[in-house]
């Protein structure tokens, strides 16, 4: 692993001067909070990330979870964070005071969740899914439910997973098959098979408590049958031992990446004595499960931005140090040979990594200052804020997902054949973060979200509260001639997204679905860059008054290192939005009017 | 069990130094600060006897300009009680003679155990900041400790420290001035909860003259230099090894002049 593996400069830039983080101290639930309470939560985080997670960040690929005699046996590294993390109060920092929690800002810890992520991804998960299944019954179960089960996962010792996933059952969860059979002593007997279960058993843990999706015997077709249970790997006797709960780890998946944290496979009810804890009400599982979900989305495209800014200062620091060739327009071989970072396409890639992974990381941080608001104001406020979060969910899930795969592979191409090669950590970062356009929603599934409900919903609401969002960065960068050139394009681009929107919306009102949605993955592509041009302008505004402050030598070079990249983020990737609005308009069936029989050789 | 800690701010090991342009001293503008790991140590151990004894209390004492007071904060974050920040021009960057006075005047308002100190600062590396204190105080000291065991009745400890090539163990009345060496604990990451705490617990801040020194600096720096950059290696090459061998040798002999 490279020495550096995230920029606390840039993270502290981000959260301070762009987003004014501390503004969120004047809402009466953040009144005990100051900048002084965040820096030093972010400078444990870091100190954590450093001397605990990245030491194990290789050890824990090459060391796989194992099935043995029906558990899944981790890397020592688990338990040990887990326990720092649940003594440390950060599987449960942004819940209430009342409920254990600090009522820490979520957006400070998504910036902590990058640090660990960064560091050491893997292990970063633990428990972060523990966050997510706490907060669900935390929400939505009932006041027995929150006492036997929350303080044991916010205290480290219990895991929690979401359970959604079944073998016939993976994006369509309309069609789940496992059941919940109602008994009189108040609990269902489940029954049925889970795939794809992160951190779904292992040794780092006391126990494993499933937020699980079942359908209860004779409940509605689709997902109106769905229903959200609480499924303990041990459950509790009357006594107050753990006893075995009938839940069977079958298996542990072989991934190309994401070694460190077990993919499992269980089987429910083998024994006919799985019991499970009904969250809630009966058939609403789904809508329960979505505050997970979405949370977890947000949190998937921190992860895949940390594994981007981790791989970026690998390739950075391999770049400075890596000798070869002499610069283009000097060839004599008699002179020494050059860092290759001194080779203009070598920095056009450490620019691209660079513009992807801090565009992604501002976008996040927005988004969790978006959740921020919305849970803590109310009325028309709180539904703007909703609103916007909820339009964003999908971009901020798939763009850092799908362009951070782009990010690391350049990262690994800046150290050629030693990119390939496992003593530097690029493969691993490559391998890694391929997971994060395929779980929490796949990016199809996510472009559907966004084009086939986010957009449209409340007749478009959330996409002029979007507009009116955007706007509220170019109105100033106009004002300042060196931002006026991309302030201008980015309106210019609000322009061409509101033409296709328009013209694919056409399609739905025409009762022509297929159309309407067989792009929108191109459609969320678009989005993706114009959301992130928009963060680009933002820090490009935030440089700009750090920069006119009267900075420091070693500032200047920060933030003029900021309007660079967010120039070429406008020149390099901006334009790719013309060929996708090109596509979208063009109005020609090419996919919808495929067939299998085309295929066929 | 009540410890006071001495405790230092020094630049993170990971920061680029430079010197400033007058040679005065090294540039402290955006560099990151972290606690001295040796006091860190310290913390750990004091917090430790606290938790052991379930009783007394843990002073934190730095000096140190504005900024030290983040490096107090996050001792307390760690579990520390209270702390006490001298903060005076004079002192501040002053020589380890003047620091252990402003130290031992601060020391007699506090009531302690044992009192903790790094064996060194990573920063200047005297190693004499403990010594001094104890001499102050008309205090034992032991130096280089890697385990701590307290009597029950707080009169005594049984401390093991490091000698070249292995441990000695000594006994020592209390109250003494222990300096912390590496391979006394591991330091606890503050925690969450902690660290929302450490924002309600006192620091009191102190000049020289609230503490009733002058303090006398036996050291004056002359100047601040970086060591001379690595030169260019000589590379030998295209030859066989018995007539490479002999180059080096006389290369080693008539221009490195070391042989």
């Amino acid at each position: 692993m490279a020495e550096r593996f995230m920029s606390e400069r840039n993270l502290k830039f981000v959260l301070y001067e762009v987003l004014d983080l501390e503004s969120l101290t004047k809402l009466p639930y953040y009144q005990d909070h100051s900048r002084e309470i965040f820096d030093l939560t972010l400078d444990t985080a870091i100190r954590m990330g450093r001397d605990l997670l990245a030491p194990a960040f290789q050890e824990m690929d090459k060391q796989q979870p194992q099935l043995v005699n029906g558990e899944v046996k981790v890397h020592s590294l688990v338990r040990t964070f887990m326990k720092e993390s649940g003594e440390g109060g950060w599987i449960g920092a942004g819940f209430p005071y009342d409920a254990g929690g600090q009522q820490l800002p979520t957006t400070v810890a998504m910036a902590a969740g990058f640090v660990f992520g960064a560091a050491n991804f893997a292990a970063g998960a633990y428990p972060l899914l523990t966050t997510g299944a706490s907060h669900l019954i935390l929400s939505f179960g009932s006041d027995e439910l929150r006492e036997i089960y929350v303080p044991q996962m916010l205290s480290g010792k219990w895991q929690g997973t979401m359970a959604l996933t079944e073998p016939q059952a993976g994006s369509s969860l309309s069609d789940i098959t496992t059941r919940a059979e109602p008994t009189d002593e108040g609990y269902y007997k489940i029954f049925g098979q889970k795939i794809f279960i992160s951190a779904g058993d292992h040794s780092g843990v006391d126990n494993v408590i499933h937020l699980m999706l079942a359908k209860i015997k004779g409940a509605p077709l689709g997902v109106k049958g769905i229903s959200l249970f609480v499924v303990p790997k041990k459950r509790l006797d009357p006594d107050g031992t753990l006893v075995s709960n009938d839940v069977t780890t079958v298996g542990v998946y072989h991934k190309m990446g994401y070694k460190g944290c077990p993919i499992t496979q269980l089987s429910m009810g083998e024994n006919g004595d799985c019991r499970g804890y009904l969250v809630g009400e009966p058939h609403k599982g789904l809508s329960y499960m979505f505050q997970m979900m979405n949370e977890a989305r947000l949190g998937v495209g921190m992860q895949a931005t940390s594994i981007a800014a981790a791989a970026y200062y690998a390739s950075l620091e391999y770049a400075g140090e890596r000798p070869q060739g002499r610069k283009i327009a000097t060839k004599d071989p008699s002179l020494p040979q050059v860092p290759i970072i001194e080779h203009a396409d070598v920095r056009r890639m450490l620019l691209f990594q660079r513009a992807i992974t801090e565009g992604s990381l501002s976008l996040l941080l927005q988004c969790s200052l978006y959740a921020d608001l919305a849970a803590h104001s109310e009325g028309e406020e709180k539904e703007r804020y909703d609103l916007l979060l909820d339009l964003l969910t999908p971009v901020a899930k798939s763009y850092p997902s799908e362009m951070g795969i782009l990010s690391v592979s350049q990262g690994l191409q800046i150290l050629g054949g030693y990119g390939y090669c496992d003593e530097f950590p690029l493969e691993q970062y490559y391998r890694d973060i391929r997971i994060h356009p395929i779980h929490e929603g796949t990016t199809g599934i996510q472009a559907l979200d966004l084009l086939g409900r986010k957009v449209v919903m409340k007749n478009g609401a959330a996409a002029r509260l979007y507009f009116e969002e955007v706007y509220q960065a170019i109105t100033p960068a106009l004002q300042d001639p060196t931002l006026k050139p991309y302030a201008e394009k980015l309106q210019e681009a609000l322009g061409t997204l509101q033409a296709v929107t328009t013209h694919l919306v056409g399609f739905a009102l025409k009762g022509e679905v297929e159309l309407f949605l067989a792009d929108a993955t191109l459609y969320l592509e678009l989005f993706g860059i114009i959301a992130v041009a928009w963060q680009w302008l933002l820090q490009g505004l935030a440089a700009q008054e750090g920069l006119q402050a009267g900075p420091t030598e070693q500032e200047a070079l920060f933030y003029q290192g900021k309007l660079m990249t967010m120039r070429y983020f406008y020149h390099y990737e901006f334009p790719k939005i013309q060929g996708l609005a090109t596509r979208l308009t063009d109005g020609v069936a090419v996919t919808t009017e495929m067939n299998r029989e085309l295929f066929a050789d | 069990m009540k410890s006071l800690v001495c405790l230092k701010q020094v630049p993170d090991t990971e920061t680029q130094i430079k010197v400033n342009p007058e040679g005065t001293g090294i540039v402290t503008e955006g560099i990151k600060h972290i606690i001295n790991p040796y006091d860190e140590f310290s913390v750990e151990e004091a917090l430790r006897l606290k938790e052991k004894f379930k009783e007394g209390e843990v002073v934190i004492l730095a000096i140190g300009p504005d900024r030290a007071t983040e490096s107090i904060r996050t001792a307390l974050a760690m579990g520390a009680d209270r702390g006490i920040h001298v903060n005076d021009p004079a002192v501040n960057t002053a020589d380890p003679f003047a620091v252990a006075q402003a130290l031992a005047a601060a020391a007699k308002d506090v009531q302690y155990d044992v009192i903790f100190c790094g064996h060194r600062a990573i920063d200047d590396d005297f190693c004499e900041v403990g010594a001094m204190l104890a001499e102050f105080l008309g205090l034992p000291q032991v130096t280089l400790v890697t385990k701590v065991e307290v009597a029950a009745d707080k009169k005594s400890a049984i401390l093991e420290r490091d000698i070249e090539g292995g441990k000695e163990t000594v006994e020592v009345p209390l109250p003494c001035v222990v300096t912390s060496q590496k391979g006394l604990n591991e330091p606890r990451y503050a925690s969450l909860p902690g660290i929302m705490k450490a924002k309600k617990k006192p620091i009191d801040a102190k000049n020289a003259a609230a503490l009733g020194v002058s303090v006398e600096a036996k050291l004056q720096s002359k100047e601040y230099s970086m060591p001379p950059e690595r030169k260019a290696g000589k590379k030998i090459e295209g030859l066989e090894p018995p007539d490479a061998a002999k180059q080096v040798v006389q290369a080693l002999r008539n221009e490195a002049k070391i042989i």
